[in-house]
């Protein structure tokens, strides 16, 4: 393993649906700064993970940690914001954008939560005090520069449910970026997206890794993206993860051929 | 700060200038239904905070309104018997007044935070349920406490509810939730309107976002009882049933979920379309209020479902406008 620190961590995740075990016993070790591939076939549990690993769901057994600090356990429950204010943010594989807000707004309502910025009582912001200007200046600004690496900032006052549909997948990762997030989880980011898309997307996420500090672990079924930006890869299946590796091993590892294939008999 | 206040400053010494006269020199009956419908803005439009902006849907205004208004009816016909002086004094009286009203408002609020609490705290219509339910707990309740009068009412409340006062409010009310919507807390609610499991991945605490728009909706109620006590000068509990929780609703959904101007522009109307049909119902001896509104209401889902406004204000409109003109 790296040598690094781990930026996120789970550690024997459990979810437990009525009879179904969706994800079981899930152990993960994402090194900082890397970017990492979940993947597996339909119904594998990969959004349950997430779910998991971002405070939605309540898991049966185990433990999430980020930097070294425990954020979920055995009597250690946080609510979803809470895991993001604790540095944790996602996008979600179906887009769940604020739709009749304005594209700025959509990134503005993360900026609002993100440490970085000073928060501003409701009375002073009803004032308007110039502390309460200053502050919504600034995230203007911050906005704005979000917006320019995902191309975004000339429609930033368009309704968000307007924008073409590779664009509201761009938004939703500027929008958990904005919450000052180091690590993102992001939900088949590629998903409904053409080739062309697709690459310039891989781009645009190894650039925000870089630039930004960032530590990625996704979810996706574009093999082409998986193997071309990961450098590492956990495999799920059935709710099991059966190998992870990185890529080249992956693509060579009989296990996960089977799981996509099917048995080899056929 | 003083500069963005400007037109918020002007329209509140306008108000008082038009105190000064206004009550004298209008036909009294016009001047009851200006009154009315003032007091109505400020129902509609802090409704609107929860149902409109929030996308939360409340249907117990009433129930605040009249905490409210006992509140403060009960402090104000207390201290005219026991200082006849206060409430004499023309200056003395307006200031006791302000502070029962704040009084009424807070009471409000701090019943809006005991039933907004568990019932926002789940996902869902629960709100819709639990404040219809407690509406009517709050109506058996005041018709059972003797001391404010129970079933016979409260009689005998002091005037102390002006043109200026009810303006005022108004304009204190339209002021605050216009730039509180326009603010990062006014994003947090709508966020939580627009989509509360995303909202709250993207770090905002959705039940205390979803509890501050209701406490603020309920203290903006309970003033505005405050003042419809003070202008009726008797209260029944009969006066905040569910038709009354159901006017405001209706004013904030014609207006448009999330419009203002649409709240403030349908509080009027209906309070003047109300005021209209009364010969008529006196005459039959039948509610028509109820009739008309549910057509209406029928009529503006056909043809405006999100109401006149929608979401959009008159300055929208008007810059519209401007900018058309400019380019034709
Ligand atoms: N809230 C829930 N209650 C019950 N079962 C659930 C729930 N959420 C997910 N499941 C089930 O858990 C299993 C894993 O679902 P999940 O959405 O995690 O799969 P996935 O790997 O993300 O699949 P896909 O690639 O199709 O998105 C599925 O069988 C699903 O039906
Ligand atoms: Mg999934």
């Amino acid at each position: 393993m790296s040598s690094g620190e781990i930026a996120l961590q789970a550690k024997n995740l459990t979810m437990q649906f009525g009879g179904l075990r969706a994800v079981s016993d899930l152990s993960l070790d994402i090194p900082k700064g890397s970017i990492f591939g979940l993947i597996g076939p339909n119904g594998a549990g990969k959004t349950t993970a997430f779910n998991m690993l971002t405070g939605v769901y309540t898991p049966t057994a185990g433990a999430v940690a980020s930097f070294g600090r425990d954020l979920i356990g055995p009597g250690l429950v946080r609510k979803p914001y809470e895991i993001t204010q604790c540095g944790l943010a996602r996008t979600f594989q179906n887009i769940r954008l604020f739709k009749d807000l304005s594209v700025l707004d959509n990134i503005r309502v993360s900026l609002d939560g993100n440490p970085a910025f000073e928060t501003v009582s409701p009375l002073w912001a009803v004032l308007r005090t110039q502390r309460a200007v200053r502050s919504e200046e600034a995230k203007y600004k911050k906005a704005i520069e979000l917006l320019k690496v995902f191309h975004l900032e000339g429609r930033a006052d368009w309704q968000a449910k307007n924008l073409p549909y590779g664009d509201q997948r761009r938004l939703e990762i500027a929008r958990a970026m904005a919450t000052g997030a180091k690590v993102l989880l992001l939900d088949e980011p590629a998903a409904g997206m053409n080739g062309q898309e697709t690459s310039e997307l891989m781009a645009t996420i190894r650039k925000i890794r870089d630039d930004h500090g960032l530590t990625i672990l996704l979810i996706e079924h574009d093999m082409k993206l998986v193997m071309g930006i990961c450098e590492r890869i956990a495999v799920l299946d059935y709710g099991v993860k059966i190998a992870e590796g990185t890529p080249s091993e992956i693509q060579k590892n009989p296990k996960v051929i089977e799981a996509y294939l099917g048995t080899s008999e056929v | 700060m003083i500069k963005s206040l400007k037109f918020w400053i002007i329209a509140l010494v306008a108000i008082w200038i038009g105190n000064l006269f206004i009550a004298d020199n209008m036909n009294p009956y016009f001047f009851s239904i200006l009154m009315y419908a003032g007091i109505n803005v400020t129902l509609a439009v802090s409704l609107n905070l929860v149902n409109g902006f929030t996308g939360q849907f409340s249907m117990g205004h009433a129930g605040f309104m009249s905490i409210g208004g006992y509140v403060a009816a009960y402090i104000s016909t207390t201290w005219t018997g026991t200082h006849p002086d206060w409430i004499a004094d023309p200056f003395l009286s307006n200031i006791l007044f302000v502070f029962n009203m704040l009084l009424g408002g807070f009471a409000a609020a701090g019943v809006g935070y005991l039933v907004g609490l568990p019932s926002l705290r789940l996902k869902g219509d629960y709100l819709a349920i639990v404040t219809l339910g407690f509406g009517e707990i709050i109506r058996v309740f005041i018709l059972n406490i003797d001391a404010i009068g129970g079933a016979r009412g409260m009689p005998n409340i002091p005037p102390f509810t002006s043109f200026g006062w009810v303006f005022t409010l108004l304009l204190v009310t339209v002021f605050t939730i216009w730039r509180l919507v326009r603010s990062s807390e006014g994003r947090k609610f709508m966020s939580v309107r627009e989509d509360e499991i995303a909202a709250e991945a993207m770090g905002v605490n959705t039940t205390a976002t979803k509890v501050k728009a209701f406490v603020i909706g309920a203290f903006f109620a309970g003033t505005a009882g405050a003042l419809f006590a003070h202008y009726l000068r008797y209260l029944n509990p009969q006066t905040f049933d569910f038709n009354r929780s159901f006017e405001v609703i209706i004013m904030v959904v014609l207006g448009g979920m999330g419009s203002i101007s649409g709240s403030v522009f349908a509080a009027f109307f209906l309070t003047f379309v109300r005021e209209a049909l009364r010969p008529l119902q006196e005459l039959t001896q039948l509610d028509f209020r109820m009739i008309i509104y549910s057509l209406m209401l029928i009529v503006l889902m056909l043809t405006r479902p999100n109401g006149i406004f929608g979401t959009r204000e008159l300055t929208d409109v008007i810059s519209l406008l401007k900018k058309k003109r400019s380019t034709s």
